[in-house]
């Protein structure tokens, strides 16, 4: 007998326990009742004894009934238990049963399920999980802020804050700075960090070989140690075990090597190298007027971001009183590491992608319920026999369910390597300047996203063809042939018109970043980058520290250059667009008090008269510089449009004088502007144009070379072509200094690379617009052809009675694209709220953009259209006398 | 100190119940009627032990209890043993006669010392 069966054939799960305890325990009460009367008691005295013998029967009962349903519930899970495993087979048999079904539902959910999985990886890597080392969520940055805009820190306000205490558990300061490794085969150039001791408590990383710094190391003349980065030491000094107390020689002085940090140390995603002490000079300490510092610090538990600025205010404000002139108007302000390094924007985007593959995964599903609706028309009489054995419909829907999950998991296995090769794919392809890109895979927690992502595509694509298929009563499937049409062709006609609305959403975004791709290749830069090379050279520290040791190296190397053979147009500066470095200054114009409040925040470019020549930059007032414009002459500077605009709105810039980068107020070396530049997107594409100004190389202040870290950027040009110029650049460099050449590019990359972010991105989303629109179209095809094949008789029907192929079209067709009408319209509400995402990301282009979405609409029609039309056209030109004599 | 045979009687119900079901599917009145018939009622089984244990053993796979008709012609819940229950009982037998056995020794024919 089955548990529970008191024959009934209630299912256990509805036992009334409470009930059947109590006529048990009834029973019994009247037995001992009959058993005294039997005796000879009264029948009242039997019951008053027979309840004295029971005790407290009320607690009793509750006793039995809690025993009874714990009983149950072991009971219930087993069965469950049982039957779900039942369930699993029975799913593997339907699955071979039907291998055509299967192969195709298998395909189409590996491809959706891959994907996510492989951008999920791709999210954990990159926003989710990014750092290697403990609690980085509280790891902040902290800067000054000044008119509105977040500077750097200057070491004087560096080392006052921490005397005057700050609110962080550790703190430390660093600057990025370039490294002349020289052995003597090999010299080369790398990327480092000057750091003050703190810097590797901060993030609680200790060194994987040696020590990081000690505090004494952390002072002038103590300070020749350096940390090396996991991969320079492998790859330099192929991993050597004996790499400490070893000297190498970096910008040309010895250096100890005390230490190596684990692999995968990268905080900033900057791809340093090596750290050495920062080391402040006494002199160093009291400027507070050079702001150069990044800042970074740990957050004590339980002290949240905010409270941290907060608490700092007070500090800034005695910062203000202290130093009115370098610290007025500046505030400290704290933000997330993490935003720092991966940005919101970045963020968006990943999550865009991620709903963008989320939608293919929905169409996929669609399609696969689609084949289950029409399967479970062919299931209807197996279904219909096993209500009348008494299967309620919950435990069929529950088995049909089991059915779509199996097969969602099964479409995971195939879809794990899809997410393999896609991510592969995804990571090779990827611009640079993705953070952590190269550190996603598919690790457990992208297994176990697959694994939770199937079976919520099973539960999605199965529910609604299960309810649907164990609608009916069985009597109707056993004895009828069961067509059932009206309530499966609405199904199937929802199914269409969602897919339809999904693939309009994603068709809708991918136009847009198309469009925003485009217009960004089109923008005009305000240079010219065709065949401009650019490269970098750094002089080492002995030679800047003089600058006028170094404005003599890099004049020389700039007339070389320009001398070389074949070169058209050459000059230095030190900053190229789209280019790393750079640096700021306040400029007051003339007239203006001489304060921060009437200061213009503006870039610096020292550059050589060549330069504009070189770069194509237009001069559109006055005139650029002259071999004329040299040391003790009138200082002479180019300012850019937007400052003229912003100092001198409507007046003639040509004459007026401006105070910037030196000088003081009983003395202010006026600076004259003798020519107006045109904007340059200074850090490429996409960006806002800051203001930026130029002086000449041979007037501008020595310690600029200090600021610039003594390199600069040559830029050239050559109608033979860019090796031309490298070769030129390298001799004009070589015959100075002995010291590389490095990060040579063209401006043509540098520019590309800018906003090949913007350019992936729509690539990727249009391939996932493509995926999806195939997949909606399959869905339709294979829903009208099914149809017309269900209808064959009525077609051929008709084609008898006189009508055409052409009204048999007709009428096909129509059928079909009512709901992908259905499902435009829905598409457009959709894709409204889904493109609202996209505006962070867009450039040039509103999420609105009429353009985008009529592409969009014309393409998913005229597939829509040709999907139906052309199982239409089939089902249309069968031969009606054989239609109509098969039974 | 145990007053009554039915202090001793905690901690064997369980093996008087399963021996009683040995020998046939009883509701829980049938039980305690024929434990104290064999007794001759020196075992008076309590209705608050008796269901509970009944409840514990059915819980733990030694029973298994159906609805059925009770000779009076009323529903009642019949219990009977599991192949579980079976060898439960076997272990119990034995184990219950070495117990027995030692006790006896001791108390009915040990020598003072």
């Amino acid at each position: 007998m089955e548990p529970g069966g008191d024959g009934s054939g209630r299912p256990v799960f509805r036992r009334d326990v409470e009930g059947e305890v109590r006529e048990e325990l009834d029973f019994h009460l009247e037995m001992r009742v009959r058993e005294l009367v039997r005796r000879g008691w009264t029948r009242e005295a039997a019951r008053e004894e027979a309840m004295r013998w029971f005790g407290d029967l009320e607690r009793l009962k509750r006793e039995c009934a809690s025993l009874g349903r714990d009983r149950e519930r072991r009971q219930g899970a087993m069965s469950w238990l049982h039957e779900t495993v039942r369930d699993v087979r029975y799913a593997f048999r339907q699955l071979r049963g039907a291998p055509v079904f299967s192969v195709a539902a298998v395909l189409v959910l590996a491809l959706g399920i891959g994907g996510t999985t492989a951008l999920f990886s791709v999210l954990d890597a990159v926003v989710l999980r990014p750092y290697t080392f403990e609690r980085p969520e509280r790891l902040v940055t902290v800067w000054e802020t000044w008119q509105g805009g977040r500077g750097n820190v200057s070491a004087g306000n560096y080392v006052d804050w921490l005397e005057l205490g700050v609110p962080f558990e550790r703190m430390a300061a660093l600057r990025w700075a370039s490294f002349n490794i020289a052995t003597d085969d090999a010299p080369e150039r790398v990327l480092g960090v000057q750091a003050t001791h703190e810097y590797f408590a901060v993030f609680g990383v200790a060194a994987a070989k040696g020590r990081v710094f000690l505090p004494e190391e952390d002072a002038p003349g103590r300070s020749n140690v350096v940390v090396l980065s996991h991969e320079l030491w492998e790859r330099r000094y192929e991993a050597a075990p004996d790499i400490l107390d070893r000297v190498i020689r970096l910008n040309d002085e010895p250096y100890t090597v005390v230490g190596v940090m684990p692999e995968g140390f990268d905080p900033f995603t900057e791809g340093e190298q090596l750290w050495v002490p920062i080391a402040f000079t006494p002199e160093r300490r009291a400027m507070h007027d050079e702001h150069y510092l990044t800042v970074v610090a740990s957050l004590p538990e339980g002290i949240p971001v905010e409270a941290a600025e907060r608490a700092l205010a007070p500090v800034a404000a005695e910062m203000q009183r202290r130093f009115p002139e370098d610290n007025a108007e500046r505030g400290i302000r704290v933000d997330p590491l993490h935003d720092i390094v991966v940005g919101p924007e970045l963020r968006t985007r990943l999550f865009v992608l991620m709903g963008a593959v989320g939608l293919v995964l929905l169409i996929a599903c669609g399609n696969v319920a689609s084949l289950l609706l029409a399967r479970g028309a062919v299931r209807v009489h197996e279904l219909g026999v096993r209500v009348a054995l008494g299967a309620g419909r919950s435990r069929l829907v529950r088995q049909l369910l089991t059915e779509s999950v199996v097969l969602a998991l099964t479409a995971a296995i195939a879809g794990t390597l899809v997410a393999f090769g896609s991510l592969a794919l995804l990571v090779s392809a990827a611009p640079p300047g993705v953070p952590h890109l190269d550190r996603a895979q598919l690790d457990g927690a992208a297994l176990m996203f697959a694994l939770l992502v199937s079976v919520a595509s099973g539960i999605v694509f199965g529910l609604v063809p299960a309810l649907g298929a164990t609608r009916q009563s069985p009597w109707r499937a056993l004895g009828g042939r069961g067509t059932l049409g009206g309530v499966r062709n609405t199904l199937r006609g929802t199914f269409v018109a969602v897919q339809v609305a999904l693939a309009f959403t994603l068709l809708a975004g991918a136009g847009l970043l198309i469009r925003s791709a485009v217009l960004l290749g089109r923008e005009d830069p305000g240079f010219r980058a065709a065949g401009v090379l650019s490269a970098r050279v750094s002089l080492p520290p002995s030679m800047f520290a003089d600058g006028e040791t170094a404005r003599r190296a890099f004049t020389s190397i700039a007339r070389r250059l320009e001398e070389s053979a074949g070169i058209e147009a050459a000059g230095l500066t030190s900053q190229v667009p789209a280019g790393p470095g750079g640096n700021s200054n306040g400029l007051v114009p003339e007239g203006r008090p001489l304060s921060v409040e009437s200061a213009i925040d503006a870039r610096l470019r020292i550059i050589t008269p060549g330069y504009f020549a070189a770069m194509a930059i237009p001069i559109v007032r006055g005139r650029g510089f002259t071999e004329a414009d040299v040391a003790g002459g009138l200082r002479v500077m180019v300012v850019s449009q937007l400052i003229a605009d912003l100092a001198w709105p409507g007046e003639d810039p040509i004459g007026k004088r401006i105070i910037c980068c030196e000088g003081s107020p009983e003395d202010p070396l006026w600076k004259t502007v003798v020519g107006v530049a045109g904007n340059v997107q200074w850090r490429g594409v996409g960006q806002a144009v800051r203001p930026e100004f130029y002086l000449p190389i041979a007037q501008a202040p020595a310690q600029a070379f200090t600021w610039i870290q003594g390199t600069m950027t040559l830029v050239g040009r050559s109608p033979a072509g860019v090796d031309v110029v490298a070769d030129a650049m390298r001799a004009s460099v070589r015959a100075e200094a002995d010291v590389p050449l490095y990060d040579v590019r063209t401006m043509q990359d540098r520019l590309r690379a800018s906003f090949a972010t913007s350019r992936f991105n729509a690539q990727l989303l249009a391939v996932l617009g493509a995926m999806g629109l195939l997949l909606a179209a399959i869905g339709i095809w294979g829903v009208v052809a099914y149809h017309a094949s269900r209808r064959a008789q009525e077609m051929g029907l008709r084609m008898a009675l006189g009508a055409t192929t052409r009204d048999i079209l007709a009428l096909v067709a129509t059928q079909a694209l009512k709901p992908v009408a259905a499902g435009l319209v829905l598409g457009l509400a959709g894709a409204f709220a889904a493109t609202r995402v996209l505006r962070a990301t867009l450039f040039g282009v509103t999420p609105t953009d009429a353009t985008a979405w009529i592409c969009a609409a014309v393409v998913l029609g005229s597939v829509a259209f040709l999907a139906s039309v052309v199982p239409a056209h089939r089902a249309a030109t069968v031969d009606p006398a054989s239609v109509l004599t098969r039974s | 100190m145990a007053d009554t045979p039915n202090d001793w009687l905690h901690g064997t119900l369980d093996s008087l119940i399963l021996t009683t079901l040995a020998r046939g599917p009883r509701h829980g009145y049938g039980i305690a009627r024929w434990i104290e018939e064999q007794s001759a009622d020196a075992i008076r089984v309590e209705e608050g032990s008796l269901y509970p244990a009944l409840y514990r053993m059915e819980r733990r796979g030694w029973l298994k209890a159906d609805w059925g008709r009770s000779e009076l012609g009323r529903r009642a819940k019949f219990y009977r043993l599991t192949a579980a229950g079976r060898k439960r009982l076997k272990r119990d037998a034995v184990a219950w006669r070495r117990f027995a056995e030692g006790v006896s020794r001791i108390m009915l024919h040990a020598r003072d010392a």
